[in-house]
C-alpha cells in the first residue's frame, strides 16, 4: 500500500512540476491569452521565420496549427471548441465551407496589399468578388518523371502514361478527382464533366493503365519518387518541385490536353475570435517580398504578381510551374460537382483501384 | 533437441532484428548532415541543437508527458475502484455483462471514440485543448486497467479476506492491508500500459486537440504531410533512449524489491 500511494503520490507531483514547467515556458514565449492569433494550416506550408517577423512587426502571437487533410480541417472548424482564426483551405472545400456557413466574410479595405494579386487568380468560380477567401498558393496536377531511369525519355501527353514499356512504373495520388480527372483530359474531356457515358469511357480507359501502375499512394508518394522507388508519378506541383529539390533526376511536365487547377486559399472562419489579427496577417501575407521569401521556402507556385517579380528568374521563367497563357488557358478548376456526382467519382475510382491487372 | 534449440534461438534473434530494425534505422538517420531519409551524408548533431531550440517541439513533449502521467495516473485509480465493484457483483449474468461492455471499449476501433468524444465535448461546451485530451485519455485507459486489475483479484482467495476479518481487520483495513496489496501487480501492468496507451495514442487524441494544445503524435503527423525532418528523428531517438532507462531502472528495481518478500502471502 504504501509503495502504491508512493508510486502515485510521485507521479502526481512529477506531473504538476511538469505542468508549472510548461505553463513558465510558455509565458516566457509570450502565450498570455488575448494577444493571439491561432493559425491553422496544412504541414510546413509557410516560412517559420515569417512567423516570427509577423509577431515582432504586430506584437501578436501565434499558435500555429496543422491539418493534413481539408475534410479534417472542416470537422474541426463545424464542431467549434477551437478558436481558428486563420485556415488556408483548397477551393473546393472553400466552396463548401461557404455553403455550410462556416466562413466570415473578408474586409478588403483592411488588406490594401490586396492589389498585388495577379488579376487572374481574383474572382474565381468557388468564390466570385473574393468575398470569403484570398489567394494563397495555387499549382496544377502533372506528370514527375526520373529522366536517369527512364534513359531520357520524356512525357508530354497524359497518353503517354499508357506506353507499354512503363510497365509497372508509375505511382499515383490516391485522389478520386486527380486521378478522374486525368482519365478524362487523356480522351479531351473536360475533368469536370459529368456526362454518364464519357465517365465510363474513362474508366474504361483509366483500367487499361493498371499494368502500369504500381501503386496508389498518398504523401509518402514524394518520399517513393526521391528515392527512385519508382520512375513515373502523377503529382500536384509543389510535391513535384520539393520532390526536385531533392532529386535532380527528376522532371515535371503539364500535359498538353490540360490539368487541374488548384488553389489553397486563406479564410476567416466562423470560430475566429482576433478578426483583427486575421485581417493583418492576411495583408501581412501578401506584401511582396514576404510571399516572395515564403514561395522560395514552400516551392509552390504565388499568385501575387509583385511577388513574382522579386523572384529569380529560374523560378519566375519556370514554365512548369508559371505556365505560360497558351498552357494556363487548359486548365480547370475542380468545380464543386455536387454530393451526388462526388460519390459516383468516388464509386468509379474504386473500381478502378479494384480492377484487376 | 540441441538443433531445436538453436533453432529457437535463431527465430528470436530474426524476430528481435525485425522489431529493432525501423527504430536504428531511425537513430541512424538521425546523425545524417543530408536533411533527409536517402543517402547518408555525414555526421552532425544539428538536428539535435534544432529539437532543443524548438520550444514549441518542447511543451508538445511536455505536454505528452503531462497528459501520459495525469491520465494513467487517475485512470489506475478509477480503473481499480471499478474492477472492485465489478468483482462485488455476485450474480454471474450481470457480472459478465458489465465486463463485455469493458471489453467492447477496448475493442471499438479510436477513431470511433474520438469522434463521438470530439461531439460530445462540443455539444456540453467544454473548450477543445488540455481538459478534453485528458478525460478522453482517462476515458480510454480506464477498461485497460480494469482488464489488468480484474484477474488478479479473481485470483484471490476469498478465504484471505476472510482470515483479515478474523483477526480484527476493519473493511478499510482488509481493501489497504490486504486486497491492494495483493493485486499490487496488476496495478502496476494496468498503469503502465495506459501510459504506453496515452503516450502514442494519435486517433483519439487526433480529434480532441485545439487551442494551440497539442501532443506528440498528432504533431508529428501533421508534420509529416511534408516528409519527416530528421529533427523528429533525433527528438524520437531521444524519447527512445529516455524509454529504455526507464524501463532498464524498473527491471533493477523490481529484482531488488523481489529478493525480499513483503508481506505474509505466498504469491501465486
Amino acid at each position: 500500500m504504501k509503495q502504491l500511494v508512493r508510486l502515485f503520490g510521485a507521479v502526481f507531483i512529477i506531473a504538476i512540476g511538469l505542468m508549472y514547467f510548461t505553463s513558465y515556458l510558455n509565458s516566457s514565449q509570450g502565450y498570455s491569452g488575448a494577444n493571439t492569433l491561432t493559425i491553422y494550416n496544412w504541414g510546413d506550408y509557410i516560412d517559420p521565420d515569417l512567423i516570427a517577423e509577423f509577431e515582432e512587426e504586430t506584437g501578436l502571437k501565434v499558435i500555429y496549427q496543422t491539418f493534413d487533410s481539408n475534410e479534417a480541417m472542416m470537422t474541426k472548424i463545424e464542431q467549434g471548441g477551437t478558436t481558428f482564426d486563420i485556415s488556408i483551405p483548397s477551393e473546393y472545400a472553400i466552396d463548401k465551407m461557404k455553403a455550410e456557413g462556416l466562413l466570415l466574410p473578408i474586409d478588403h479595405s483592411k488588406i490594401p496589399n490586396l492589389g498585388n494579386i495577379d488579376p487572374r487568380f481574383m474572382n474565381l468560380s468557388f468564390d466570385p468578388e473574393n468575398e470569403y477567401s484570398i489567394p494563397y498558393f495555387w499549382g496544377t496536377v502533372g506528370i514527375i518523371y526520373n529522366t536517369e531511369l527512364l534513359e531520357g525519355r520524356t512525357f508530354s501527353s497524359w497518353n503517354d502514361l499508357w506506353s507499354e514499356d512503363l510497365r509497372n512504373q508509375i505511382l499515383l495520388v490516391d485522389g478520386a478527382r486527380e486521378v478522374m480527372g486525368f482519365g478524362l483530359n487523356s480522351l479531351n474531356y473536360s475533368l469536370n464533366d459529368t456526362e454518364e457515358a464519357h465517365l465510363q469511357e474513362a474508366k474504361r480507359k483509366l483500367g487499361t493503365l493498371t499494368p502500369n501502375i504500381k501503386a496508389i499512394v498518398g504523401d509518402e508518394i514524394k518520399m517513393l519518387l526521391a528515392g527512385e522507388e519508382a520512375a513515373v508519378g502523377v503529382v500536384w506541383s509543389g510535391d513535384a518541385s520539393e520532390i526536385m529539390g531533392e532529386n535532380e533526376k527528376l522532371d515535371y511536365v503539364i500535359p498538353e490536353e490540360g490539368s487541374n487547377l488548384w488553389f489553397d486559399n486563406m479564410v476567416i472562419p466562423k470560430t475566429a475570435k482576433n478578426i483583427e489579427g486575421a485581417h493583418k496577417f492576411i495583408n501581412f501575407m501578401l506584401d511582396p517580398e514576404v510571399a516572395a521569401r515564403n514561395t522560395e521556402y514552400v516551392g509552390y507556385s504565388t499568385p501575387n504578381a509583385k511577388a513574382l517579380e522579386l523572384l529569380p528568374e529560374e523560378i519566375s521563367q519556370d514554365e512548369r510551374f508559371y505556365p505560360n497563357p497558351e498552357m494556363t488557358s487548359k486548365l480547370e478548376v475542380y468545380k464543386n460537382l455536387g454530393k451526388k456526382m462526388l460519390s459516383h467519382y468516388n464509386e468509379l475510382f474504386l473500381e478502378f483501384k479494384m480492377h484487376r491487372k | 533437441m540441441r538443433t531445436n534449440g538453436k533453432l529457437a534461438q535463431l527465430y528470436l534473434v530474426i524476430v528481435f532484428i525485425i522489431l529493432y530494425a525501423p527504430i536504428l534505422y531511425l537513430m541512424y538517420y538521425s546523425f545524417n548532415s543530408a536533411g533527409t531519409m536517402h543517402g547518408f551524408d555525414g555526421f552532425t548533431l544539428e538536428w539535435y541543437k534544432e529539437v532543443f531550440h524548438d520550444t514549441r517541439l518542447l511543451i508538445i513533449v511536455l505536454n505528452t508527458v503531462v497528459i501520459a502521467l495525469l491520465s494513467s495516473a487517475i485512470s489506475t485509480i478509477l480503473g481499480v475502484v471499478g474492477a472492485l465493484a465489478i468483482q462485488r457483483v455476485r450474480r454471474n449474468r450481470p457480472r459478465n455483462s458489465l465486463l463485455a461492455m469493458n471489453n467492447v471499449l477496448i475493442v471499438s476501433p479510436d477513431v470511433i471514440i474520438g469522434a463521438s468524444f470530439l461531439i460530445f465535448f462540443t455539444m456540453i461546451g467544454i473548450k477543445l485543448g488540455f481538459t478534453s485530451v485528458l478525460l478522453s485519455h482517462i476515458a480510454f485507459s480506464v477498461p485497460i486497467v480494469v482488464l489488468m486489475v480484474l484477474p488478479k483479484l479473481q485470483e484471490m482467495s476469498p478465504t484471505l479476506i476472510d482470515a483479515a476479518k478474523d483477526l480484527g481487520a476493519s473493511g478499510w483495513g482488509v481493501l489497504t492491508k490486504v486486497v491492494l496489496p495483493f493485486l499490487r501487480p496488476g496495478i502496476f501492468a494496468g498503469f503502465f500500459m495506459a501510459l504506453t496507451y496515452s503516450l502514442d495514442d494519435f486517433a483519439v487524441t487526433f480529434f480532441v486537440t485545439g487551442n494551440g494544445y497539442t501532443t506528440l503524435s498528432v504533431e508529428i503527423y501533421s508534420r509529416a504531410r511534408q516528409g519527416i525532418s530528421p529533427s523528429i528523428n533525433a527528438l524520437s531517438t531521444l524519447i527512445f533512449l529516455f524509454t529504455i532507462t526507464l524501463v532498464v531502472g524498473y527491471y533493477f528495481l523490481t529484482r531488488r524489491g523481489s529478493k525480499k518478500p513483503d508481506w505474509g502471502v505466498v504469491q501465486p
